[in-house]
């Protein structure tokens, strides 16, 4: 065994075993975005979810549904047909009646504007 | 860093002409959450407000300060019919999260059930996990929102 081969045994061998196991361990994660901290800003536009107005029984008004109060004009970047971005337009209607819903949508449009919905419950929590 | 490959528009974009679609930016549906986190979020709510009734909706993002009245202001637009709605609006970056129920929902779910929510949905917000906390108190409240005999069939 001459200085080649004991190096390619006992150093190339090793780290090629070394490099082998790296690779596996680090590239799940290569693509993966930052997790949330809490106390990190979070600076992406509010994003509004709404469920699948599927055929529900009882008295949901499901599928007569256009998007959740989306006035914009602007196309809903859509997923399935469960997630609307809040638009811009929305944002500022303090009163409600400004910027609202009737800013011209084709369907659904009418049917979101702001109504009282009685005296309001829920809850709330800081962490 | 590695990108994925760009293969959901079939845009024939090259050096020479404009980007393509995907090149440009803009609102990538998975910025936020990653597409299993999405079906995840989506398929309770989805499923939550289709054993209740009610209509469950997720608002993330920042809210604006009395966060309490941007919610319910949010809540009176959530649908056709805000009585039967249920909102919870999550601000990671101010670190609220609001449940806001309608006149009827609020029979259905009583504040305490929606304070035992907000409590575990906090508890995993503090650890990190966003969609796991929402998740969660999506569950919690649904359980306690409860099957309708209407519903049944």
């Amino acid at each position: 065994m001459n200085v080649a081969e004991a190096l390619l045994v006992f150093a190339g061998i090793p780290l090629a075993i070394v490099v082998v196991l790296a690779v596996l361990t680090l590239k799940p994660g290569a693509d993966r975005r930052p997790r949330y901290k809490p106390g990190q800003a979070w600076d992406y536009a509010p994003i509004w979810f709404e469920p699948h107005p599927a055929h529900t029984g009882g008295h949901d008004p499901a599928p007569a549904h256009g998007p959740a109060a989306v006035p914009g004009s602007s196309g809903t970047a859509a997923l399935g047909s469960s997630m609307y971005p809040e638009q811009p337009a929305e944002r500022n209607t303090d009163t409600g009646d400004s910027a609202g819903p009737a800013a011209g949508r084709s369907q659904g449009a009418t049917a979101h504007a702001p109504q009282p919905a009685g005296p309001l419950g829920g809850a709330r929590g800081t962490w | 860093m590695t990108r994925a490959l760009e293969v959901d528009s079939h845009d024939t974009a090259t050096a020479t002409t404009g980007a393509a679609r995907t090149d440009q930016g803009g609102s990538a549906a998975d910025q936020v959450f990653s597409y299993k986190e999405l079906a995840r979020l989506d398929e309770a709510l989805t499923m939550s407000s289709r054993e209740t009734g009610l209509r469950f909706t997720l608002y993330v993002g920042e809210l604006r300060t009395p966060t309490r009245a941007h919610a319910e202001e949010l809540h009176a637009r959530s649908g056709a019919n805000p009585a039967d709605a249920v909102l919870i609006a999550v601000s990671p970056g101010q670190r609220v999260v609001e449940v806001v129920t309608g006149a009827s929902s609020a029979r259905r779910l009583p504040d305490r059930a929606c304070a035992l929510a907000v409590l575990s949905m906090t508890s995993s917000f503090a650890n990190g996990d966003l969609v796991g906390g929402i998740v969660n108190g999506l569950r919690q409240l649904s359980d306690q929102a409860g099957h309708p005999a209407s519903l049944r069939h």
